[in-house]
C-alpha cells in the first residue's frame, strides 16, 4: 500500500512540470506557432529559481526569478520568430542551445562550481498540508502534502482551459492559429496574439523550472530539464492542445518516471529505468499515430 | 550567392561584436581574446591541424543535418547516431584485429553502419506507423545515451578504469597523423566529397532535393517519397555515425562517457546557420571549430573562461538566421522604393 | 454624387515588377464601380493598398477629401472600408456568428464574450439585408456562395461604407450570380459604395455603374457602363483585338484511351467525394469537365493521378488497368498539368531546368548515365532550351530559379515538360487558371494541338465559357456524380450551369 501511495505520490511529482510546461506550449500551440523552446524556458527558469531563491534568500523570489529567466527567453524568441520573422523551429533550436550555454557559462561564473550547485543556502518551495483533507486516510496521503507548485499546476490548467475556451482572448487565440489571415483581415493583429501566447508560455515555464530545481530537488544541474520540453511538446501534440487532455498525458509520463525510480532499487541498471520516459513517449506516439492512420 | 556570403561575414562580425560587449560586461580584454583565440587555431601549422582535426565531428554531423533538412526528412537525430556509430566502431576494434589497411577503413564502415541502424529505426517506424521522425529522433537520442551509458559501465568496462570507459581498441584502428594532420580528416574530406557528388549529381540526391522543395511535386512527378525518405534517413545517419566511429579512431581510443557530448547539436546549429548549404555547412564548421579550439588556449593565455565560446556560438547562430531574414526583406523594401522613384521621375 | 475614396499617383513595386504604375482613380457614394484588367493587371493589389493590406510605394489616398495612411486593415475597417477576398477568409471551425463578430465580439465580465447578444446582432443584420444564413452553422459545413455571404456579412456588422469584392463570382456556379448582384445593389441603393474587382465582361457590364480598365499596372480609362460594350472593354483590357469565337474544327474521335468505371471515392471523415463516375476519353477529343468547385472533380483528378486510393472502380488507360499502380507507371501513360502551379506543378526554388526534367528523369533513359545512377546535365540543359524554343518561353538561363518566370511562362514550362512525356492521355486541371489573355490563348492552341495529333484530353475548368471554346464534350459534376455528358454543340450555358447548381437541368 506505501508502495502504491509512493508510485502515485511520484507520479504527481513527476508529472508537474510536464505539465507546466505544457500548458504554457499550449498557448503558442493553439495559436499555430510551432514552439519547440519550452526546453530552453524550463532550463533559464531553474537556473533563475536558484539565483533568486539563494541570492535573495527567499522561495518566493526564487519563483519570481524563475519565471523572469524564462520570460527572457521568451522574449528572445519573440524577438527572432515574431519581429525578424525567422523560422520558428530555427530559433527554438538555436534558443535551446543557447540556454545551454548560458546556464553552465553563468553556473561556472556563479557559484563557480561545474556540473551540479547545490548549496545550502538555496531555499526550497514549501510542500502545503491541506486542512481536512489531510486528515483522510490514503487519499488524503495522495492529495495533500504536495509541493504548492504542484497545486499551482491543477489551478494552471483550470486557467487554461477558462483562457483558451471561454475568453474573447481565448476565441481569437485559436483564430490565429485555425486561420490567421483571418483575424488579421478581422482587425485584430495575429502578431500580438501571438506575443501574448508567449508571454504566458514563457510564465509557466518559469513555473515549471522552478519546480524542477526549487521543488522537486534543491539545485541546479547542467541541462537539468533532460528533454522534459521535448516531452511537454509530445503531450500537446497528441491531445491537440487539450489542457485536460495534457494533464491526462502528464500523469502517464509521470507515472513513468516514477516507475523507473522505482525500478532503480529492483536491480535493472538505472540506466535503462532512465530510458523509460522516453520509450514510453515512443509508444505514446506509435498510438497516437495508428489512431490518427485508423481515422484518416 | 554573394548575398549569403555578405550576410555570413556581416553575420560573423556583428556576432563577434556582440561576444566582445560580453567580455567588457564581464571585465575581460576582447582584442587580446580574440587575438589569443585565433592564435590557438588558426595561426600555425599545429594549431591549424588541430582545428581541421576537431571541426571533423562537427563538419560531418553538420552535413547529416543539412542533407537531411534540404531533402524533407527532419533528422535531430546526429547525438544517437553518433554514439551509435562509436559504439559500433568501439565494438569492431574490440573484438577484430586485423592488419591496419584493413582494419581502419572496416571501422568506419561499421561506424556508419551504426549510425545508418539507429537512424534506420527512426525512417521505419515513420513509414510503418506514421510516427513523426522528429520526435523519434529526439527520443532515440536520449535512448542511445543511456544505453551507450550502460554498455562502457557494465559490459564493455575497462576494469583498471577509474570511470566508466571501455578499454582501448586495437592499435590497428588507432588513426594516426600525416605530416601532423590526422588521418580522420581524410575520411572527413573524402565523406564531403562523397556526400557533394552524391546530393548534386546523382539522379537520387536530385530527388531527394526536390522532395525536400516541395515533396507533393517531386510525388506527382513519380518520386517514391517514402523510399527516398529511407535513403536519406541512412544515409544522413551514417555520416553521423561516421563521425562517432572517427571520434573513437582519431582520440581517446575507447568509448568513454561524454564522447559524443556537444559535437552533435553543434553539427545541427552548423546547419541551421549554413541554411543547409553544402559548401556553406563545411566553411562554417571549420569557423565554429577554430572558435572552439581557440577558445582552450585562450583560457590559458586571458582569464575568460572557455564556455564563452558556446555562448558565442548560440549568440552566432542567432545573429545570422535573423540577419538572413531581415537583409532580404530590407534589400528588397530598398529596391521597391528605388523603382518608385524611377517612376515618379 | 461627390468622391468618398479617392486614389492619386498610387505607385507599388514588387521588385522587379511594377505591380501598380502611377494609378489615379475615385469612387462615388452609392455607386457599384468596376475594376477590370486581366490576370496580373495590378487590379487587386491597388484594392490591397487601398485596404492598408500592402504599403504603397508612392500616392495619396483621399478618404472623404481627407488624406488617411492605412497601416492595416484594422485601420481601413474602423474607417468604414472592407475588403471580401478572393479566397475566402474564414474560420472553418467557428460558426457563422462567431466568424462575424470576431475581432468585434461583445463583452461580459472577466475577458467572457457575451454569446446571446452577440447571437443577436447577427440575426439581426442577416435579417436586415435578406441574407438567408442561419448564425449556428459551422462556416466548413455551408456552400461557398453562403461563405461568400458570411463575409459581407462581417463588413455589414462593421458598419463599412465601401465593400471591396475581388473577384466574387469566381467561385459561384452561373445561376447563384443573380442573387449575389441583387444583394449588391440592395446595398448599393443603401447608399454604399461596391468596388468590384473582375476580368469577366459579360457581368461587370451588366451591374456596375462605373467601369474602370487597368492594363499592366497602369490605368487606361473610367467609363459609364452604359456607354461601353464588352468589345470596347475587351480592347482597353488587352491593347488590341480580341477574339472571342472558337477556334475548333469539328472531328471525328477516334478509339478510346482512357477508360474511367464506376470510380467512387471517399475522403478524410468518411463521407463519400465521388459516387460511381463513369466516362470515356477518345484519341482525338476533349473531354472538358464543368462543375462548381468542390464537387469532386479534385478527387476525380487525384484518383486518376494516383494520389488517392478509390473505394472502387477502375481506371484504364490504352487497355493497361491503372487502378492499383504508383504513381510513376501511371506516368507512362498520363501527361498531367495539375491546378497550382506552385504547390503540385513545380519546385518555385529549384531552377528551370530541375523544373523541366520531373518525371522525363525517371522514364526516359538518356536523362541519366551510369544505368541511372548518374544525371546526364548537359543532356538536362539541351532538353530545357528544346522546351524553351518549341513552347515560347520567355526566359534568360535555364539555371535561373523557377520562380524569376512570369506566371504564364511557367505555366508554358510545366505545359512544355508534361507534352513531351508524349503521353497518349493527357490530363488538365484548370491549366489557364491566374494567366494572362496572351498566355490562356497559347494554352488553349495547344491543347487543341494534341488533341489534332490524336492525343486524348481531358480537360477541368471553373471556366465554362474555356469549355465551350475547346471541348469536344461537356461532363458535368455535381455532388460527386457525373450528372451529363454532352456533346458540346447539343449544350448551352444555361442548361449547363443549371447542371452543376441542382444537378438536373432545368425545364426551359
Amino acid at each position: 500500500m506505501t508502495v502504491l501511495i509512493g508510485i502515485l505520490n511520484g507520479m504527481i511529482s513527476g508529472a508537474t512540470p510536464i505539465l507546466l510546461a505544457a500548458l504554457g506550449g499550449a498557448f503558442t500551440y493553439h495559436a499555430g506557432m510551432f514552439n519547440i523552446a519550452m526546453e530552453g524556458m524550463m532550463l533559464a527558469g531553474a537556473f533563475g529559481g536558484v539565483m533568486g531563491s539563494f541570492f535573495l534568500h527567499s522561495w518566493p523570489a526564487g519563483i519570481l526569478c524563475a519565471i523572469l529567466a524564462s520570460l527572457v527567453m521568451a522574449l528572445i524568441f519573440i524577438l527572432f520568430s515574431v519581429v525578424l520573422r525567422t523560422d520558428e523551429f530555427v530559433t527554438g533550436i538555436a534558443l535551446n542551445l543557447f540556454a545551454v550555454g548560458a546556464t553552465t557559462y553563468l553556473l561556472r561564473q556563479t557559484f563557480h562550481v561545474k556540473g551540479v550547485f547545490a548549496g545550502p543556502g538555496i531555499v526550497a518551495i514549501p510542500k502545503v498540508a491541506i486542512p481536512l483533507v489531510d486528515r483522510i486516510p490514503l487519499v488524503g496521503q495522495i492529495l495533500s502534502g504536495h509541493n504548492l507548485l504542484v497545486y499551482a499546476a491543477v489551478l494552471a490548467t483550470l486557467a487554461t482551459s477558462y483562457l483558451v475556451f471561454s475568453t474573447r482572448f481565448g476565441l481569437r487565440l485559436r483564430a490565429a492559429g485555425y486561420n490567421a489571415a483571418c483575424l488579421d483581415s478581422s482587425g485584430v493583429s495575429t502578431t500580438r496574439i501571438r506575443i501574448h501566447a508567449l508571454l504566458l508560455c514563457g510564465v509557466f515555464c518559469g513555473l515549471a523550472g522552478a519546480f524542477l530545481s526549487l521543488g522537486y530537488v534543491t539545485l541546479f544541474a547542467e541541462n537539468m530539464s533532460a528533454g522534459r520540453g521535448w516531452i511537454s511538446l509530445a503531450a500537446i501534440i497528441l491531445v491537440s492542445g487539450n489542457p485536460w487532455g495534457i494533464a491526462l498525458i502528464s500523469l502517464i509520463f509521470g507515472l513513468f518516471d516514477g516507475l523507473g525510480l522505482l525500478l532503480q532499487g529492483s536491480g535493472i541498471a538505472s540506466q535503462f529505468t532512465s530510458m523509460v520516459p522516453y520509450i514510453a513517449t515512443l509508444a505514446a506516439l506509435y498510438v497516437y499515430s495508428i489512431r490518427k492512420k485508423g481515422r484518416a | 550567392m554573394t548575398r549569403k556570403i555578405l550576410t555570413g561575414i556581416a553575420g560573423i562580425l556583428v556576432a563577434l561584436l556582440i561576444g566582445a560587449l560580453i567580455m567588457l560586461a564581464e571585465g575581460y580584454r576582447p582584442l587580446a581574446t580574440y587575438a589569443a583565440l585565433f592564435q590557438f587555431s588558426l595561426f600555425g601549422l599545429s594549431p591549424l591541424a588541430t582545428t581541421l582535426k576537431n571541426s571533423v565531428p562537427l563538419i560531418l554531423t553538420g552535413l547529416s543535418a543539412s542533407i537531411a533538412f534540404a531533402s524533407g526528412p527532419v533528422n535531430l537525430g546526429q547525438p544517437g547516431q553518433l554514439a551509435m556509430g562509436a559504439l559500433a566502431a568501439t565494438l569492431g576494434g574490440l573484438f577484430l584485429h586485423l592488419p591496419a589497411g584493413l582494419e581502419i577503413p572496416l571501422l568506419a564502415l561499421l561506424a556508419m553502419a551504426g549510425g545508418a541502424l539507429w537512424s534506420g529505426l527512426a525512417a521505419l517506424l515513420r513509414i510503418a506507423f506514421a510516427m513523426s521522425e522528429f520526435i523519434v529522433t529526439l527520443m532515440l537520442n536520449m535512448i542511445a545515451d543511456f544505453f551507450t551509458a550502460w554498455i562502457i559501465a557494465f559490459p564493455l568496462l575497462d576494469p583498471k578504469a577509474f570511470s566508466p570507459m571501455t578499454r582501448q581498441i586495437d592499435r590497428a584502428g588507432w588513426l594516426g597523423e600525416m605530416g601532423g594532420f590526422s588521418g580522420s580528416v581524410l575520411f572527413m574530406a573524402a565523406a564531403v566529397a562523397m556526400s557533394w557528388f552524391v546530393f548534386r549529381r546523382w539522379r537520387a540526391g536530385y530527388e531527394w532535393r526536390i522532395s525536400g522543395q516541395n515533396s507533393l511535386f517531386a510525388r506527382l512527378g513519380g518520386c517514391n517519397i517514402d523510399r527516398n525518405f529511407v535513403s536519406v534517413m541512412l544515409f544522413t545517419g551514417a555520416l553521423a555515425g561516421l563521425a562517432g566511429g572517427l571520434v573513437v579512431m582519431g582520440g581517446p581510443h575507447r568509448f568513454l562517457k561524454g564522447l559524443g557530448a556537444n559535437y552533435a547539436w553543434d553539427g545541427v546549429m552548423i546547419a541551421i546557420v549554413a541554411g543547409s548549404g553544402l559548401i556553406a555547412t563545411l566553411l562554417y564548421g571549420l569557423f565554429f571549430s577554430a572558435i572552439q579550439t581557440g577558445s582552450l588556449g585562450m583560457e590559458l593565455i586571458t582569464d575568460v573562461p572557455s564556455e564563452i565560446a558556446q555562448v558565442l556560438q548560440a549568440v552566432l547562430v542567432l545573429v545570422i538566421v535573423a540577419g538572413r531574414e531581415f537583409v532580404r526583406t530590407a534589400l528588397d523594401r530598398a529596391e521597391a522604393r528605388r523603382q518608385a522613384r524611377e517612376r515618379a521621375a | 454624387m461627390e468622391d468618398l475614396v479617392r486614389l492619386e499617383s498610387i505607385v507599388k513595386v514588387y521588385p522587379p515588377v511594377v505591380a501598380v504604375d502611377d494609378v489615379s482613380v475615385s469612387f462615388r457614394r452609392g455607386e457599384i464601380h468596376a475594376v477590370v484588367g486581366e490576370n496580373g493587371a495590378g487590379k487587386s493589389t491597388l484594392m490591397k493598398v487601398l485596404y492598408g493590406l500592402v504599403p504603397r510605394d508612392a500616392g495619396r489616398i483621399f478618404l472623404e477629401g481627407e488624406p488617411v495612411n492605412f497601416r492595416g486593415p484594422e485601420e481601413a475597417i474602423a474607417r468604414g472600408i472592407g475588403m471580401v477576398h478572393q479566397e475566402i477568409l474564414l474560420v472553418r471551425e467557428y460558426t457563422v456568428w462567431q466568424n462575424v463578430v470576431l475581432g468585434r465580439e461583445p463583452m461580459r465580465a472577466l475577458g467572457r464574450m457575451d454569446e446571446a447578444e452577440a447571437r443577436r446582432l447577427v440575426g439581426e443584420k442577416i435579417r436586415e439585408f435578406q441574407l438567408n444564413l442561419d448564425p449556428d452553422a459551422v462556416v466548413g459545413d455551408i456552400s461557398v456562395a453562403a461563405r461568400q455571404k458570411v463575409e459581407i456579412l462581417k463588413l455589414l456588422y462593421r458598419n463599412v461604407s465601401v465593400l471591396i469584392l475581388d473577384e466574387p463570382t469566381a467561385v459561384l456556379a452561373p445561376q447563384e450570380v443573380p442573387q449575389l448582384f441583387a444583394e449588391l445593389a440592395r446595398l448599393r441603393d443603401n447608399g454604399r459604395t461596391v468596388i468590384f474587382i473582375s476580368h469577366r465582361l459579360d457581368e461587370v457590364l451588366a451591374l456596375s455603374d462605373r467601369i474602370t480598365v487597368m492594363r499592366r499596372g497602369r490605368k487606361i480609362d473610367t467609363v459609364q457602363a452604359a456607354a461601353t460594350g464588352k468589345e470596347e472593354l475587351a480592347r482597353m483590357m488587352v491593347g488590341r483585338e480580341v477574339v472571342f469565337s472558337s477556334r475548333r474544327t469539328p472531328r471525328t474521335p477516334g478509339v478510346v484511351v482512357c477508360e474511367i468505371d464506376n470510380l467512387s471515392v471517399r475522403g478524410a471523415g468518411g463521407r463519400e467525394r465521388l459516387t460511381g463516375v463513369t466516362l470515356r476519353v477518345r484519341a482525338g477529343e476533349i473531354v472538358g469537365v464543368a462543375g462548381v468547385e468542390g464537387n469532386g472533380q479534385l478527387e476525380l483528378v487525384e484518383a486518376i493521378i494516383g494520389l488517392g486510393k478509390p473505394e472502387s472502380g477502375s481506371i484504364r488507360v490504352q487497355g493497361r488497368d491503372l487502378t492499383d499502380e504508383p504513381i510513376l507507371e501511371r506516368r507512362r501513360l498520363i501527361s498531367f498539368v495539375p491546378q497550382d502551379r506552385g504547390r503540385m506543378g513545380a519546385s518555385l526554388g529549384a531552377s528551370i531546368v530541375e523544373n523541366a526534367i520531373m518525371t522525363h528523369h525517371r522514364l526516359d533513359s538518356r536523362f541519366t548515365r551510369l544505368a541511372g545512377l548518374l544525371l546526364d546535365l548537359p543532356f538536362a540543359r539541351r532538353f530545357a532550351q528544346r522546351v524553351r524554343e518549341e513552347f515560347s518561353v520567355s526566359m534568360s538561363s535555364e539555371r535561373d530559379p523557377f520562380r524569376s518566370l512570369s506566371g504564364g511562362n511557367q505555366q508554358k514550362v510545366i505545359l512544355g515538360r508534361e507534352l513531351l512525356l508524349d503521353c497518349p492521355f493527357v490530363l488538365l486541371d484548370q491549366p489557364t487558371r491566374g494567366l494572362d489573355v496572351g498566355s490562356i490563348e497559347y494554352v488553349h492552341q495547344q491543347v487543341l494541338g494534341i488533341r489534332d495529333e490524336n492525343r486524348a484530353v481531358l480537360l477541368v475548368s471553373a471556366d465554362l465559357e474555356e469549355l465551350f471554346l475547346i471541348a469536344d464534350r461537356i461532363v458535368v459534376m455535381h455532388r460527386g456524380e457525373l450528372v451529363a455528358d454532352l456533346p458540346v454543340e447539343q449544350a448551352t450555358m444555361e442548361q449547363v450551369g443549371s447542371l452543376m447548381l441542382e444537378g438536373r437541368a432545368r425545364a426551359s
